[in-house]
This record gives C-alpha cells, sequence and structure tokens, in this order.
C-alpha cells in the first residue's frame, strides 16, 4: 500500500502477512506484542486488522452451524442401511 | 435414551460400539456429524449427487474402518472429513490447478483488493446474506479451508491432517482465503466504485 510504515519496528507489509497467525494466536507472545505495537501506532493497519478480525467473526458467527435438512438425514440414513444390508449378505 | 443415561456416549465410546457391530450406536454417530460432513462435501464437490454420494462413501468407510480406528488423539469429526475428501478426491474433481494457480498471486495484491490500505468496509457488508454471497464466490479450495478452520473451528493440526499437507501450508491458505473473502465483501458492499 502506499506510505507504508515502519512501526515499532515492523513493516506494515510484515504486519499484513502475520495477521491471521496473529488472529489466532499461532505466534510468538513477542511477536504478537509487536505487531500490537504496530497496529496501535499504524492508522491503515489498525483499520485493515480490525475488518479481518470482524470479518472472521461474523463468519463465524453466521455460518458457524451446518444447515440442518432433516429429509436428507434420513435419505442418508436409509442408503446407508441399504448399503450395508447388501454388504452383510452372504452372497449366493 | 442412552443405555439408560442422560448424557450422550462421546464419539470414541460410539466408535468402540460401532466396531463391535452395534448398528444403532452407529446411527447415533452419523446424526451427529452428517450435518457438517455433508457441508464440507456441498462445498467440494462439482453438485449436489456427488456431494450426497461423497458423504454416503465416507460414512460407509467409517463403518467399516471403525474396527481399524486405533489413534483416539484424533476427532472423530477429523477422522470423518478425512474419509470425506478421500472419497472426493477419488471422485476426481480435478480441482488441483486452479488452486495452485490462485496460490500465486501476490500477497499484498490479495490484501489490495481485500482494502488494504483503502478507506473501510461499510457495515452491511458483513451481515448474514453478504457473508453467504461472498463465500459462495470463493473457490473450492478457500471454502475448503474456511469450513475446516473457521466453521468447523478444526485446530491448524487437524486442518492439515484432513488435507494432507503441513500446518505452515494451512496458515497460509487460511490466510489468503480470508484475505479473499473479504475481497468479495468489499466487492459485494460497494456500490461500484
Amino acid at each position: 500500500m502506499e506510505g507504508e510504515r515502519l512501526v515499532a519496528g515492523l513493516h506494515c507489509g510484515e504486519v499484513l502477512a502475520d495477521l491471521s497467525a496473529a488472529l489466532d494466536g499461532r505466534l510468538t507472545a513477542e511477536r504478537i506484542r509487536r505487531i500490537e505495537d504496530h497496529v496501535r501506532d499504524c492508522e491503515a493497519c489498525k483499520r485493515f486488522a480490525g475488518e479481518l478480525t470482524a470479518s472472521v467473526r461474523a463468519l463465524r458467527e453466521a455460518l458457524g452451524e451446518p444447515p440442518a435438512d432433516p429429509q436428507a438425514e434420513t435419505r442418508l440414513l436409509e442408503r446407508l442401511q441399504e448399503r450395508l444390508r447388501e454388504e452383510t449378505q452372504p452372497h449366493g | 435414551m442412552f443405555d439408560g443415561n442422560d448424557v450422550p456416549p462421546s464419539d470414541a465410546a460410539l466408535i468402540r460400539r460401532t466396531a463391535a457391530g452395534e448398528s444403532s450406536a452407529f446411527d447415533i454417530l452419523v446424526r451427529r456429524h452428517q450435518a457438517a460432513v455433508r457441508r464440507f462435501t456441498r462445498e467440494l464437490a462439482g453438485d449436489p449427487a456427488q456431494a450426497e454420494d461423497a458423504l454416503l462413501e465416507t460414512f460407509l468407510a467409517a463403518w467399516r474402518g471403525s474396527a481399524r480406528r486405533r489413534d483416539d488423539s484424533v476427532s472423530v469429526l477429523t477422522w470423518l472429513l478425512t474419509l470425506a475428501r478421500q472419497a472426493l478426491t477419488r471422485q476426481n474433481l480435478g480441482r488441483q490447478p486452479a488452486v495452485q494457480a490462485a496460490e500465486n498471486t501476490p500477497l499484498r495484491e490479495l490484501a489490495q483488493a481485500a482494502g488494504w490500505g483503502r478507506s473501510g468496509l461499510a457495515a452491511e457488508s458483513t451481515g448474514r446474506q453478504a457473508l453467504e454471497t461472498a463465500f459462495a464466490a470463493l473457490n473450492p479450495a478457500d471454502r475448503e479451508i474456511l469450513v475446516l478452520r473457521d466453521l468447523e473451528g478444526l485446530a491448524e493440526e487437524e486442518a492439515a491432517a484432513v488435507i494432507g499437507t503441513s500446518e505452515a501450508v494451512v496458515r497460509a491458505r487460511l490466510h489468503r482465503a480470508r484475505l479473499r473473502l473479504l475481497a468479495k465483501l468489499r466487492e459485494g458492499g460497494s456500490d461500484g466504485g
């Protein structure tokens, strides 16, 4: 992005590369602290990190539960029973 | 309802009972996990019929493999999703080239499309309808990693086991998928400007 900055010892591009891992807690505590320091003092990264976090949270909340489909569940169980019956019946 | 006990049986117990040939235990297992596995196969399969066939093959493989399942450290859902992915692969969906091409896109390019360095995202862009539309517009590989990590909540190592790759690849793919989702939300939420 234009005006990429060096803040808290990190460039904006380095923060970008680590944003998801930071969100998931997959970085060392020291790395997360440095990213937080950068984001605190960099308006562009603060806004983008906020948007990414919000979109992930919204995705989890809106689509987290798989859609219930009782008819499809019944059909699956019927097909399974049919196939298992075929497999367990002796061939003749 | 559950052997005279109000506590639902654990997945591990159901697998053991399935391995012993108890079909009612298997039914509980199917009912418990079929919605999650169906979502996974629907997101990756070419059409609904293929998805249903892969779902059926997944649970047949689970029935047949229950006695051989030894590693209780892998959750049953992770195991089922691994079987589902194998079933989908056997259907020869041929999506690998598209995935590899997409992964060559520079991260900064993806981020710029997602609004990196630009003005904020409109609040209505993260409503349920907008999310469903944006999610559906992603490529299958992105939907796969988002389903595994953000929707099913699998740990990084579990998602890596399902896909058959490393945790580092899962991490990179997830980040790119999230950026592309944000880009789609931005596209959908903009008025063309």
